[in-house]
């Protein structure tokens, strides 16, 4: 069977500028409003799919979803910690961190509020999350009310940037270091020292215990002998998992995206199937033309697909450069929304991942595909006779 | 006016193209209403037009702080006040923690709470059933439809935040603006969890007059000032828009997809127009001959454009209006749960898309008409094609 040349179809696309140039602008759109709800979806699901380690166990009261709900009394903290599986630190003792999470009501630099967690941390919180750098001024000193602050929250909320004070009524907290967690959880929070914490809340002990382990075995070994401990009513999660289980906040973006990019999508490849029927109705007498010199209607179809997949990718090809820039140049700043399963704000950037912009561009083609196919077989099924004998 | 006829005519001569254009107006069109559907249930003021003078008092550092239950004696002899309830969250878990298990779930004191929240009416059950069964719970009309519970059904809700399960017995069935959440009686959890006992999440207070919703929250926040804890009193509506604020820049996100798609629709209708003119520029021509103004012409093809994108907007308008009560009860299994349950049909909203469309028909057409109107006739008697 012998192919229509390529060009052919290629060509003809840039006859119809206008035509081509408004369906190209309007699949373009599609994709880049689709690409950038994907990205805000996939940068919010990046912090939790990157941060937490696979040695790390978190310890949590039985049924606790987050440590916010979860609570650890001051005396079951020894015996958690001399449960057998908990790594020791050079110093001999474990390597583990009580903690205690509470959330503030912070008002934001753009207007409104939102709750931010604050986190007590132990002496060894520091070396259980190895991510982390400080950027600017020192950590804090333990029992003097001083805490840093991550660089997301401070230049998102009031109060917050180095030197300042936040303060509620009684308490009153001095930042004095900004810190960076590479876009993982604790980039989203406030930390202090747990024991000026408890004093400051008046609580009667911790949310959690982050412990840890020496490797797999030994964090299977701590799990159970958690799990087998009655007594304690906890249970050890794997801290890497407790994060994964938090990616559902990203779940309404992405619903919105595929909502929106699918009912977009079909609305697009109307106006694709518009344009390739023009184009079809315009050829006639050529689409005889070329099946009188003995082309195929296979070829024929294979043919005005072709076109129509160019058109849409030329689309998807905009759409994935649209969306590029304005994830570059418009929404690249950090934002934040509220992370209900610890009812506190999550600090992240847009991601528009290689991935996505695959996807983007296959999205594209799939509204090609289906905008020419109709038009295409039309087009190969044009009565040879008829077509040359039409005028104009 | 004469000239509609004419205009209908060359608006469906092409039947393929005018009813994919149709269709490509229609559904971004429902996109937009849904979109805007969303913005305006975000900021919509949970107390509209009812007059409720409710309030609500929270530790001041955050929700998730407890506030003493005494503070109610001190706050109700500042006066003007109706009624008070304890409005605590209680979380937990029901079936599993997907998200279409997803919904609010509040311990109340019942007597009390059906005095502050007034505007709900039973629909199904009655409030002495509820408030003589200590383990009763009422549903919102829209909750009970979605999981087909009925009066007398049983509920297990395995807590987290407090760790006990109840087992609850659904008593009432109610309907209010936003009938989504579960309430049940608060002494529930006080007497099977003693250390929670005095220790609340929230008040809610409803306040004799407007005069009274202006004054108490500064004189309960100044009573409490120098207390620990110290508290914080908003309206009702602060307090949801509280809630609308964490969420971020959702209403940038929204209006900027929206404004997105009119673009969309204005390209393909934009195109099925200039299609449409250029296949006719002979005809045109033989129109100018025949003594036919180029105003004439001007307004026959912005009138069809303005024709084709009413007939896309008011097909999309009243798609959206009848698939309305199906997709809401379909969005309220996605992981939209959470803002479907408070979405209605707001005229405003349809009146917008009804906007969308007069502009996108006007905009759409203008290039078209004008080259149409401008073309000599010689040139377009010319033209082969």
């Amino acid at each position: 069977m012998l192919g229509i040349p390529l060009k052919y179809n290629i060509r003809n696309l840039f006859v119809r500028k206008v035509t081509t140039g408004l369906t190209v602008l309007g699949i373009g759109l599609v994709v880049a409003v689709f690409l950038c709800v994907m990205a805000l979806g996939e940068g919010l699901t990046r912090v939790f799919t990157a941060s937490g380690s696979e040695n790390n166990v978190l310890v949590l009261r039985q049924n606790s979803q987050s440590e916010l709900q979860s609570g650890v009394s001051r005396d079951q903290v020894p015996l958690i910690l001399t449960l057998p599986g908990v790594a020791p630190d050079a110093d001999g003792k474990p390597l583990a961190s009580a903690e205690l999470v509470v959330v503030l009501n912070l008002e934001k630099r753009e207007g409104g509020s939102s709750n931010v967690t604050i986190r007590g941390i132990g002496e060894k919180g520091m070396k259980l999350r190895p991510g982390l750098t400080l950027v600017q001024g020192r950590w804090f000193t333990p029992g003097k009310s001083e805490v840093v602050v991550s660089r997301g929250i401070s230049s998102r909320f009031k109060d917050c940037s180095m030197g300042e004070t936040i303060h509620f009524g009684a308490y009153r907290w001095t930042v004095v270091g900004i810190f960076d967690a590479g876009g993982t959880a604790p980039d989203s929070e406030i930390w202090t020292d747990v024991e000026g914490m408890i004093t400051d809340f008046k609580r009667g002990g911790y949310s959690s215990v982050l412990a840890r382990t020496g490797g797999r075995a030994a964090r299977d070994q701590f799990q159970a002998g958690l799990a087998g401990d009655a007594r304690l009513a906890l249970e050890g999660k794997v801290e890497r998992k407790y994060y994964d289980d938090q990616t559902s906040t990203a779940a309404p973006i992405k619903f919105l995206g595929f909502f929106v990019g699918i009912v977009m999508a079909i609305g697009a490849c109307f106006g694709a199937m518009n344009t390739m029927y023009a184009a079809v109705a315009a050829r006639t007498r050529e689409i005889a033309t070329l099946r009188a010199l003995g082309f195929s209607r296979l070829s024929v179809l294979i043919s005005f697909v072709f076109e129509s997949l160019c058109l849409a990718l030329l689309g998807g090809l905009l759409g994935c450069a649209l969306g590029w820039l304005a994830v570059k140049l418009a929404l690249s700043g950090v934002t934040g929304t509220t992370n209900f399963a610890t009812f506190s704000e999550v600090v992240f950037a847009f991601r528009l991942t290689p991935a996505l912009l695959m996807t983007g561009i296959v999205f594209s083609l799939v509204m090609g595909f289906f905008g020419g196919l109709f038009p295409a077989s039309r087009a190969a099924f044009t009565k040879i006779t008829n077509a040359l004998r039409q005028v104009g | 006016m004469k000239y509609l006829p004419f205009v209908f005519k060359n608006l469906f001569r092409k039947k393929t193209r005018s009813l994919l254009t149709l269709g490509s107006i229609l559904l971004p069109l429902f996109v937009i209403c849904v979109m805007g559907t969303l913005l305006k249930t975000l900021s919509r003021d949970p107390s509209e037009g009812r007059g409720m003078y409710r309030l609500v008092v929270r530790h001041k550092v955050s929700l998730t702080n407890f506030i003493p239950e005494a503070y109610r004696e001190r706050i109700f002899q500042l006066g003007g006040i109706q009624e008070m309830s304890i409005w605590c969250w209680f979380g937990g878990k029901y079936v599993d923690y997907s998200a279409k298990n997803q919904f609010a779930r509040f311990g109340v004191e019942p007597e009390k709470f059906l005095k502050v929240f007034d505007e709900a009416r039973f629909i199904e059950g009655t409030a002495p059933d509820w408030i003589s069964d200590r383990a009763g719970a009422i549903v919102g009309d829209a909750l009970a439809k979605k999981y087909g519970w009925k009066v007398g059904q049983k509920i297990t809700l395995t807590g987290d935040i407090y760790p006990i399960t109840l087992d609850l017995t659904i008593r009432g069935i109610y309907t209010a603006e936003n009938a989504s959440a579960l309430f049940f009686n608060w002494t529930y959890v006080e007497e099977a969890l003693p250390r929670v006992k005095g220790r609340i999440g929230t008040f809610y207070v409803k306040a004799k007059s407007a005069a009274d919703v202006e004054r108490l929250p500064k004189q309960i926040d100044a009573l409490f000032e120098n207390a620990d804890p110290p508290t914080k009193t908003e309206t009702e509506k602060d307090f949801q828009n509280g809630f609308v604020s964490m969420l971020g820049n959702v209403k940038f996100m929204l209006t900027g997809i929206c404004t997105a798609i009119v673009f969309v629709i204005l390209l393909i209708a934009a195109n099925t127009m200039a299609m449409a003119a250029r296949e006719r520029v002979t005809e045109i021509a033989v129109l100018r001959t025949l003594g036919y103004q180029k105003s004439t012409i001007l307004g026959m093809i912005l009138g069809e454009s303005l024709l084709l994108a009413l007939f896309g907007g008011v097909a999309g308008l009243a798609f959206f209006v009848l698939t309305f009560p199906g997709f809401k009860a379909w969005l309220m299994n996605t992981p939209m749960a959470g803002f479907a349950a408070g979405i209605k049909l707001f005229p405003s909203v349809l009146a917008a898309g009804f906007g969308v469309a007069v502009f996108v028909g006007l905009v759409a057409g203008v290039v078209p008409a004008i080259r149409s109107a401008r073309r000599s006739i010689t040139d377009g008697l010319r033209q082969v094609g």
